[in-house]
């Protein structure tokens, strides 16, 4: 796998290639902004980018706009962006425009070079990644009249996941049931808290997402 | 002449000079009617020249009379009434000179007169100190020529004498050609005065001027006119052409002169009244804030402005506090300090000659006493508008520091914290190929040790400034909250973007709402951003104590209000 990595503190920068090295993971080019980032996306033509959140000149979304902008010039470019916000919205925000090969992860994810690894293998296939933490932060959010509470704890387990962006096929895996199983569960979540998105789509982690923003 | 009246009037000399007046007038009419006599030698003077002329002389001196009399009745006609007083008398000095068989010494005094006609026209009009000045020059040199030519004018020696040849009462030297040139000196004299005190006048001609000055301006270039006639031809013809038309010019004036004494002192008297009945007003119900268009209402004069004088701040300012420049007059405005208890306490800015006699004098105790209240309110306001400015600079501040703090965490503490994550886990690695068990495990420790560092110190960031309401706005970070509270918070916020100090204090509200409500133990809490712009905060849980201060505190630096119920809060800010 061939990636870009864009982070302006040179001391994480240089953390992050030695984390992918050491796994294998072949780090094409390196950029400390958006500008520079896009330069090396269209140079290098990686198979994704690993991107921080906050970068020059304001320090604040510069990195939502650099991904959504390789998402949109090069679709077939994976988009990882690494924060330090549990913000939901940021998520959302990244998610609105193009819902599939692109993530939403926390910077302690650096932490576990499994989970990053898995992440990165994720948007390059085309699927949405969202950071657990904020998937259980939206799910454990108290709530006045809950709709969650028609829900079992099975329905739980399989919505937190489709929350985070995996597909059918990864949740079965990771519950031990089948993807059949997995179909039936989503099917009935989504029957139950009335939502309209198909359930097979990349488009229902940014619906379920929202709606647990909502609700 | 003006210096000359006494500042405060004897009680009786008004009654008197009004009672001379009309004395005045009387006779004067008996001289004219007599001078209508007719006369082997062609008329003596203009009112003899025909029924018309006649009553023209008639009603331009009378009616100056009737406006003296009027003008001197009233308190604050005084100098008005002294002036038409002086052009009526003097109006009938050609009169005098040509009373058929009169008393020589009256006929030798009104020939003496006559160069005068002039002087109180010149100095109705000179109402400003510079012109003023040189008018009063003028009417010296008139006064002087008028003695000189008594002393020195022999009518037997005059060719053209034609009023009266005879009387010479007072001649001490007679010297004909010193008389011509003493004709000469008042008639040049005259023009002048006209072309110097009447080019100020048609200066101001656009603008509103007192009733008195255009008719006055008139009757003095009327006089001017003649006396050009005099100089032109020296032998004066009260039959020929030019002669006739000045005279009814001169008259026509006059005329106009006395209704616009009249009517200025109509205005004056209406004034008074509407500013009396103002301090009846501002003693029943004043209104705060609005003294500045009763007095505009008042006085007729939409522009007048009221400037507050702030004796601690040093400064002007208006109703509303707001600091302004100190007012000065010119380009027709006048300003006119307002004194109570010996101190100034405002500026009346207002228009130069709409409020013709002093303003100043007519603002009764009650006016006083009411501008004073409103000066107060001023200074309470401006010194409200500068501690709302400086609550405001205070927090904003504060919140850039927040910003600044929270910005510092995540570049410095939290990048070393996984730059030394990053060689834990070298180093980890490094052990495990080692076999050293020992070393990995205790490794192990340490990554968990600083992944919970990053935590805490992100949950701290977070707590010392959120940074996505800067980035993302309200609505955002008030999701977050939401997430992250002990309690179920509804939420319904736009996601409008609105100023960052406005933001700021409405997240500060509503986080301490909900912190608030979860500690009296409500299992819901409602949060509803309406209107503009409106924060209402409404729970389940036990009655509230106290109210939140420091919101109020927040709320109030932004110039809104916050009220508090028992389980509701309720904050309010101006729109940005």
């Amino acid at each position: 796998m061939r990636v870009v990595v864009a982070e302006d503190v040179m001391l994480t920068r240089e953390g992050i290639v030695r984390l992918l090295r050491d796994a294998d993971v072949e780090v094409v080019a390196q950029a400390d902004d958006g500008e520079q980032l896009l330069r090396q996306v269209r140079l290098a033509r990686p198979d994704a980018a690993i991107v921080d959140i906050r970068m020059p000149p304001t320090h604040t979304d510069e990195g939502l706009i650099a991904a959504q902008r390789i998402r949109s010039e090069h679709p077939n470019v994976g988009v990882l962006v690494l924060s330090q916000y549990i913000e939901p919205s940021y998520a959302l925000r990244l998610l609105e425009e193009h819902p599939e090969g692109v993530g939403y992860l926390l910077k302690e994810r650096l932490f576990d070079v499994a989970v990053l690894i898995d992440a990165l293998q994720r948007v390059v296939e085309g699927e949405t990644v969202v950071d657990p933490t904020i998937v259980a932060r939206l799910v454990g959010r108290r709530r006045r009249e809950d709709p969650l509470a028609a829900l079992t704890g099975r329905e739980h387990e399989v919505l937190a996941l489709v929350a985070e962006g995996l597909s059918n096929k990864a949740i079965a895996g990771r519950l031990f049931i089948t993807e059949r199983t997995v179909e039936a569960h989503s099917k009935q979540i989504f029957l139950k808290l009335g939502l309209h998105a198909d359930p097979g789509s990349h488009r229902r982690v940014l619906a379920v997402l929202a709606f647990l923003r909502q609700f | 002449m003006e210096a000359a009246i006494p500042a405060s009037w004897p009680h009786r000399t008004r009654p008197a000079l009004c009672l001379l007046t009309v004395a005045y007038g009387v006779v004067a009419l008996l001289v004219v009617a007599a001078t209508r006599a007719p006369q082997n030698l062609g008329p003596s003077s203009y009112a003899g020249t025909s029924r018309a002329a006649y009553a023209a002389d008639l009603v331009a001196g009378l009616s100056l009379l009737a406006a003296a009399a009027v003008a001197l009745l009233d308190p604050a006609g005084k100098r008005l009434g002294v002036l038409a007083f002086a052009a009526g008398v003097v109006w009938f000095a050609p009169d005098w000179e040509g009373w058929p068989g009169g008393p020589a010494p009256i006929r030798s005094l009104g020939a003496a007169a006559v160069p005068l006609l002039a002087a109180p026209f010149v100095l109705l009009v000179a109402d400003r100190p510079r012109v003023r000045r040189f008018g009063l020059l003028g009417v010296a040199v008139l006064v002087a020529v008028a003695f000189a030519r008594l002393l020195v004018r022999d009518p037997l020696l005059d060719p053209y004498c034609w009023r009266d040849c005879l009387s010479r009462t007072f001649v001490v030297h007679s010297d004909f050609a010193l008389a011509r040139g003493l004709d000469r000196m008042w008639e040049l004299t005259t023009i002048a005065l006209a072309i110097a005190v009447g080019a100020g006048v048609a200066r101001r001609l656009r603008r509103a001027l007192a009733p008195t000055v255009v008719p006055a301006g008139l009757a003095l270039a009327a006089a001017a006119a003649y006396a050009g006639e005099l100089l032109h031809r020296p032998q004066e013809n009260p039959l020929a052409d030019t002669f006739t038309d000045l005279f009814y010019a001169r008259s026509s004036a006059a005329t106009a002169l006395a209704a616009g004494v009249v009517l200025a002192i109509v205005r004056m008297r209406r004034q008074r009244v509407a500013v009396s009945r103002l301090a009846d007003d501002l003693g029943e119900a004043p209104e705060p804030g609005r003294l500045g268009e009763t007095l505009a209402s008042t006085f007729g004069d939409p522009t007048l402005e009221v400037a507050y004088w702030l004796p601690r701040a040093g400064h002007y300012v208006d109703s509303e506090g707001v600091p302004i420049e100190p007012p000065a007059a010119g380009n027709a405005r006048a300003v006119t300090p307002i004194v109570r208890g010996g101190n100034p306490v405002a500026a009346v800015i207002h228009n130069a000659s709409l409020l013709g006699d002093p303003f100043e004098r007519e603002l009764g105790p009650a006016v006083r006493l009411a501008v004073d209240n409103e000066r107060l309110q001023a200074e309470v306001r401006s010194q409200l508008e500068a501690l709302r400015s400086s609550r405001l600079r205070i927090t904003t501040r504060g919140d850039s520091e927040r910003r600044r703090l929270e910005s510092d965490l995540h570049d410095g503490a939290q990048q070393r914290l996984l730059a030394l994550s990053f060689d834990l886990r070298l180093a980890r690695a490094g052990a495990a190929a080692d076999g050293n068990e020992q070393l990995v495990a205790e490794l192990d420790a340490a990554v968990e040790e600083a992944q919970t560092a990053l935590e805490e110190l992100r949950e701290l960031a977070h707590g010392i400034y959120p940074a996505v309401l800067t980035e993302a706005g309200l609505a955002a970070a008030l999701a977050t909250l939401a997430d992250e509270a002990p309690v179920a918070v509804e939420l319904s916020v736009p996601a409008e973007r609105f100023d960052g100090p406005i933001e700021a204090a409405l997240y500060v509200a509503a986080r301490d709402g909900i912190d608030d409500a979860a500690r009296r133990r409500a299992s819901w809490v409602t949060v509803v951003l309406a209107g503009r712009i409106r924060l209402t905060i409404e729970d389940n849980g036990a009655p509230r104590p106290s109210p939140l201060v420091h919101v109020a505190d927040r709320i109030g630096a932004l110039g809104g209000n916050t009220t508090f119920g028992s389980t509701t809060l309720q904050a309010e800010v101006p729109c940005g």
